[in-house]
């Protein structure tokens, strides 16, 4: 277990502000925020990469502030990978091992099984230079496991990546968590790679923490404005009440209104939607009446190239988000009657 | 108009290119008209003869050995004191830095008058007593080298572990590595492009270094006769055969010099 405890660090214009956190053994903890806001830095303190001197790290249930890095047990992929340009790939790998004398037979066992884990046996006498980011990122990996660390600690590992490797090494990481069930501590500012990865995340912003707890708490039930702007100001509806109305679907009535949701077997309490899966029209749209739903314009905000509206749906304030010059085409106004769709597909429920 | 023209678009750019080509050719000309100049001067058979006599091969090797010794003590300070200044903050680091840049800046005869009048001092002659002596000595060579050097070889060092990421000292020791061994397993490897880059510019800088070294150790013939100083006492006695053969004899070690340099920036090390 890790224990963040008071951890408070001045760096320059930039603060960390009271730090508290516990993150479980075994978790995929995942600390979300934007850049800048110190996650690096929490990151780096665990580590003992940085020093300082109000709060306390615990790992394991001892006290390691004091600590040197080397002493701690950590495993760290930092975000470009620091692999060490003059070493091979299996050189890098056994770096660790051969600073703790580890015997040749036992090193050479290490490298097997990692590799084969990782899927790099191929690439074990290849200089690293020459690697694509997704071999890299698995070398590194299997350098800070070489040394069976307690935890492993991965900075933005995935934001060097392309989008379809991202996409498989979040698969392959969640994977490799699951085989080693190693404590990881994995940052990013990615809102859908934390979701896919995290069985609790934290949202930092500003060098504070903003929020923890598991990834539908946090999107469902976020604790202010920072953590809602943060995973994309969904919309949230609380259902009063459920109807299944088979072939997979059900209706719930949300103040007022009855949206269609897709069925799985349990009651939905809340249900969310993005700002720009809310599509609206002056007139009345085409097609069939599903989540269709008339309503009030009540308030008109320009957001960067879009606009953002809100609009009064019977008991609910729905925000939708259009294109700066689809809004001007449609010339609407505060108070006009609007039409809404709530895209059904990318509705989110939470039972 | 006319003048517009010439100055933009395409034309712009031809006008351009032919004015830094035409600098940089003007430059080599000059060297190579130097360089032309001192082989069509010397001849054959007097440069054969003053090159293998035994003033200048005892010249070579009194400047081959005195410039390696004060390289290598020099490199020795210069890598802690470049990581240092590189990687550690302290109150009055820019002062400290500025020091170190002294001995770039100001003259080399300067440098060598400072350290014989060092030498005249209580301390400095209780060294020349009881430790070695350095005034009219080879060790005075090696010294003014030194002094001329370090401070080359710390700016070149410092450049070059500025240029490592010490994100690769920090993976170095959560894989176990204590600070010191991180260094010398991590960032001391990174940093062995530039090392050796700047132990050739230094030892270069050290057989080509006359003032500092002729105002300490003097100018000696078969005792503190460098290369430098053979050059200074041919010309002084009127031998200009001699002198020419003995400059060929420097700008040949500076060529072997630069072009070993330029291999190893070839291979990633850029200055």
């Amino acid at each position: 277990m890790i224990e963040i405890r008071n951890l408070s660090l001045p760096l320059g214009d930039f603060s960390l502000k009271d730090i508290n956190l516990t993150i479980g053994d075994g978790e995929y903890f995942v600390i979300l925020g934007p850049t800048g806001a110190g996650k690096t830095v929490i990151v780096e303190c665990i580590a003992g990469l940085q020093r300082f001197k109000r709060g306390e790290i615990w790992i394991g249930g001892k006290n390691v502030t004091g600590m040197a890095p080397e002493e701690r047990g950590i495993g760290y992929v930092p975000q470009d990978y620091a692999l060490f340009p003059f070493l091979n790939v299996v050189e890098n790998i056994v770096f660790g091992l051969k600073e703790k004398r580890c015997p040749e037979k036992d090193m050479r066992e290490t490298v097997g099984k990692l590799s084969e884990l990782l899927g790099i046996s191929h690439l074990l006498n290849r200089g690293v230079t020459n690697l694509s980011g997704g071999e890299k990122q698995r070398v590194a990996l299997a350098r800070a496991l070489a040394t069976s660390p307690r935890i492993l600690l991965l900075d933005e590992p995935l934001s060097n990546l392309d989008i379809s490797t991202s996409k498989y090494l979040r698969l392959e990481l969640r994977r490799l968590h699951e085989v080693l069930g190693i404590t990881t501590v994995h940052i990013t500012h990615n809102l859908v790679e934390a979701e896919e990865m995290a069985d609790r995340i934290c949202i930092l912003s500003g060098g504070k923490v903003e929020q923890v707890g598991a990834l539908k708490d946090v999107f469902f039930s976020p604790r202010n404005d920072v953590v809602s702007d943060f995973v994309g100001k969904p919309n949230i509806l609380h259902c009063e009440t459920c109807n299944p109305l088979g072939h997979g679907l059900m209706e719930a009535s949300c103040g007022g209104i009855s949206v269609i949701l897709p069925y799985e077997g349990n009651d939905a309490k809340k249900i969310s939607i993005f700002p720009r899966y809310v599509f609206i029209y002056t007139g009345k749209p085409p097609g069939p009446e599903l989540n269709r739903f008339k309503g009030i314009v009540k308030s008109i905000q320009p957001f960067y190239s879009l606009v953002r509206l809100e609009v009064e749906v019977g008991e609910n304030l729905l925000l939708c988000e259009v294109r700066k010059e689809r809004f001007e085409d449609m010339d609407i106004k505060i108070g006009q009657e609007v039409f809404l769709i709530l895209k059904l597909t990318k509705l989110r429920v939470y039972h | 108009m006319k003048k517009s023209r010439v100055l933009k678009g395409i034309e712009g750019e031809k006008t351009f290119r032919a004015a830094t080509v035409g600098a940089l050719a003007l430059l080599v000309f000059f060297f190579a008209g130097i360089v032309v100049s001192l082989l069509t001067y010397a001849k054959p058979d007097i440069l054969g003869a003053t090159l293998f006599s035994r003033e200048i091969l005892f010249a070579i090797k009194l400047s081959v050995v005195t410039a390696t010794v004060a390289t290598t003590i020099s490199i020795i300070i210069a890598i802690p004191a470049a990581y240092a200044i590189s990687r550690t903050d302290f109150p009055g680091k820019n002062i400290v830095d500025t020091i170190l840049d002294l001995p770039i800046v100001i003259s080399p005869i300067a440098l060598g008058a400072a350290l014989l009048i060092f030498f005249n001092t209580a301390l400095g002659q209780g060294i020349e007593s009881h430790v070695t002596r350095f005034v009219f000595e080879v060790a005075g060579i090696i010294l003014a080298q030194f002094t001329v050097i370090c401070a080359l070889a710390v700016r070149l060092m410092k450049s070059t572990f500025d240029s490592i990421d010490p994100r690769y000292e920090q993976v170095g020791r959560t894989l176990g590595c204590s600070k010191m061994r991180a260094f010398f397993r991590v960032t001391l490897p990174l940093a062995k492009n530039g090392l050796v880059a700047a132990a050739i510019l230094t030892w270069a800088r050290a057989v080509g270094e006359f003032g500092a070294t002729v105002t300490l150790a003097g100018a000696t013939a078969f005792k503190t006769e460098t290369l430098p100083v053979a050059i200074f006492l041919s010309l002084a006695t009127a031998d200009v055969e001699k002198a020419v053969a003995v400059i060929i004899v420097l700008i040949a070690i500076s060529v072997v010099a630069l072009f070993t340099l330029r291999r190893i920036s070839g291979t990633g090390y850029r200055i």
